[in-house]
């Protein structure tokens, strides 16, 4: 998992501690086995939407809290594979959060 | 190192289409190998649509797969011994005869009637103890009686491949509880975590099959398989990959059929049951348009809810009282599975059309009117942005809603991607599974319907696969 996924997960869930930590790894396992063709696209898009992030956080100024906004901001874009990117992502943090929980 | 061994029948895959061809031709007499590319779990170790599941049973974990197209569509597959027998909700439909005459006109395909296939259906159904839930329905499933009920609408309880002996829900009958053990008590040969790398060839006949296995220490080895004959069931998206990746390309990979499913999630004004599948299926509009019920633990629920990306946190808060349903189109268009040189895993696309968009929100409306004639009070769609509907006469806000940019689409069911027919033109194989150009390759799963059936595949897939094996020994 990129850098940035990590922090995109961690905005979309709310466990903490030890079950933030395993819904992370789940992401994480997940995204390895995922078809390349797939893997690659998410790759991308990690990689496009994380570059400011990225470079705020290399310079000390990256703020966790600003993600949300840019998510909310993402999840109604007019770009289908920008709201799948975000949806993607929200599927396998929900799933894992609400399994974990093992509140069924 | 290498490891060699010697089979006269080598079946890849055991799922639906090849536990029926292990089952059979090794009480035939033959000697017989069956490779999974998956582990053989206990099929009572992990809970039914549990993220445990997801991650032992299924492949890419159940989540990560989707056929590339506008929109794409997230389907899923089995990936263990037994294959999707061991996942899917168990509904058993023969093939509707009128497919099986117009495929058998249009692909002409000889000896392929219902009478035909409904003789290997009875025997199957023997074996497998296929019935009805008994007693009454359990509120997820009378949810869809009761709105068909009130509209006028058909339904029906459709059988299931379960043993009911004084267990109220029953024992789903996979292939690792069924024909898979009888195999190997028979004499039958099954080699889990084997994964086919690829097919050895040599001019019109397949020598065997070069393969990595896992052994139970977690050392990888290169296992060569050689084989008299080669039967290939890896289902609808793994078969064409591994021809493909084999040199084997006529007619392979295209065609690809599904059910593109769209779904709501319906909030009751009473609590649900979450432990099940529903097994009533609204008919009023098949076989183009099935309307059912999916699996609906919490963490469904959720994620049904997140599609409609309104805030669901107060609904989520009554999981109890939410249960997830769909419409499910037989659609127009088609998709291809394409094996990339390097990568593990097949390219799959699917062209959805104008038309089969317009079946999905005119199936939306209706699952809509349904779930809200059954008494729910508020229905989340899988559309994005999709508003919340509370009365019928805000459904046909949807219609404007299901576009090809927000529309979210499922799929479990995945055909055709080789076929059937006599016309070498048209299929991949001849009428009974024999891969065009090759003596002793055969198809036997999925890949060979000529076109998606509308309903649950597994019972057609098993009926043509005992079809082919009985051809097979006649032949031999």
């Amino acid at each position: 998992m990129l850098w940035f996924e990590r922090q995109v997960v961690d905005a979309l869930g709310s466990a903490v501690g030890d079950r933030q930590a395993d819904v992370r790894d789940y992401v994480d396992g997940t995204l390895r086995l995922m078809p390349e063709s797939i893997r690659a696209g998410i790759v991308a898009e990690s990689l496009l939407l994380g570059s400011w992030p990225r470079l705020q956080q290399l310079f000390g100024r990256y703020e966790p809290h600003s993600l949300d906004h840019r998510i909310a901001r993402w999840e109604a874009s007019p770009i289908a594979p920008i709201r799948q990117y975000v949806r993607a992502l929200r599927a396998l943090v929900l799933f894992a959060e609400y399994e974990m929980a093992g509140d069924h | 190192m290498t490891t060699t061994l010697a089979t006269d029948v080598l079946v890849i895959g055991s799922g639906a289409g090849g536990s029926v061809t292990a089952a059979t031709l090794v009480s035939a007499g033959h000697d017989v190998t069956v490779v999974e590319e998956g582990p053989w779990i206990d099929p009572d170790a992990v809970e039914p649509f549990s993220l445990d599941e997801f991650v032992l049973k299924y492949r890419h974990r159940g989540m990560g797969s989707a056929a590339l197209g506008v929109p794409p569509i997230a389907y899923a597959e089995g990936c263990c011994v037994g294959g999707s027998t061991e996942v899917n909700s168990g509904l058993w439909h023969r093939l509707p005869p009128a497919f099986v005459n117009e495929w058998q006109r249009e692909y002409h395909i000889e000896e392929f009637t219902s009478d035909t296939l409904d003789r290997y259906a009875e025997e199957i159904e023997r074996e497998l103890s296929v019935s009805h839930l008994p007693g009454a329905p359990p509120p997820s499933s009378a949810v869809l009686e009761r709105g068909a009920t009130k509209l006028g609408w058909r339904s029906v309880e459709f059988l299931r491949v379960f043993r009911h002996d004084g267990n109220d829900r029953g024992v789903k009958q996979t292939m690792a509880r069924t024909l898979l053990p009888r195999a190997v008590a028979a004499g039958a040969k099954v080699i889990p975590e084997c994964a086919v790398t690829r097919l050895i060839r040599q001019g019109d006949r397949v020598l065997g099959a070069r393969c990595r296995r896992r052994n139970p220490d977690g050392v990888t080895e290169e296992l060569i398989i050689h084989a008299d004959h080669v039967f290939v069931c890896g289902g609808a998206m793994q078969t064409p990959a591994l021809l493909q990746r084999s040199g084997i390309r006529h007619q392979i990979g295209v065609g690809l059929k599904l059910h593109p499913s769209i779904k709501i999630a319906a909030v009751f004004p009473q609590a649900l049951d979450h432990g099940d599948v529903p097994m009533h299926r609204v008919t009023e509009f098949s076989p183009n348009l099935t309307i059912g019920g999916s699996a609906s633990r919490q963490s469904h629920i959720a994620l049904a809810l997140a599609d409609s990306s309104t805030d669901f946190s107060d609904a989520l808060a009554n999981w109890e009282n939410i249960a997830v349903y769909y419409a499910a189109i037989r659609s127009e268009g088609s998709g291809r599975v394409i094996a990339v040189p390097g990568l593990r895993s097949p390219l799959v696309s699917y062209r959805l059309t104008d038309g089969d968009l317009s079946r999905l929100a005119r199936g939306l409306i209706h699952l809509g009117e349904l779930l809200l004639a059954a008494g729910a009070t508020e229905l989340y769609p899988s559309l994005t942005g999709g508003p919340v509907v509370r009365r019928p006469e805000e459904l046909v806000q949807w219609w404007d809603g299901a576009t090809r940019s927000r529309t979210n689409l499922m799929t479990i069911h995945l055909t055709s991607s080789i076929r059937m027919s006599q016309d070498p033109n048209r299929a991949g194989t001849d009428s009974f599974g024999r891969v065009w150009g090759y003596q002793n390759l055969r198809v036997n799963d999925a890949s060979l319907l000529p076109d998606a059936p509308g309903v649950n595949p597994q019972a057609g897939i098993m009926s043509i696969a005992a079809r082919n094996c009985a051809q097979f020994l006649s032949q031999s």
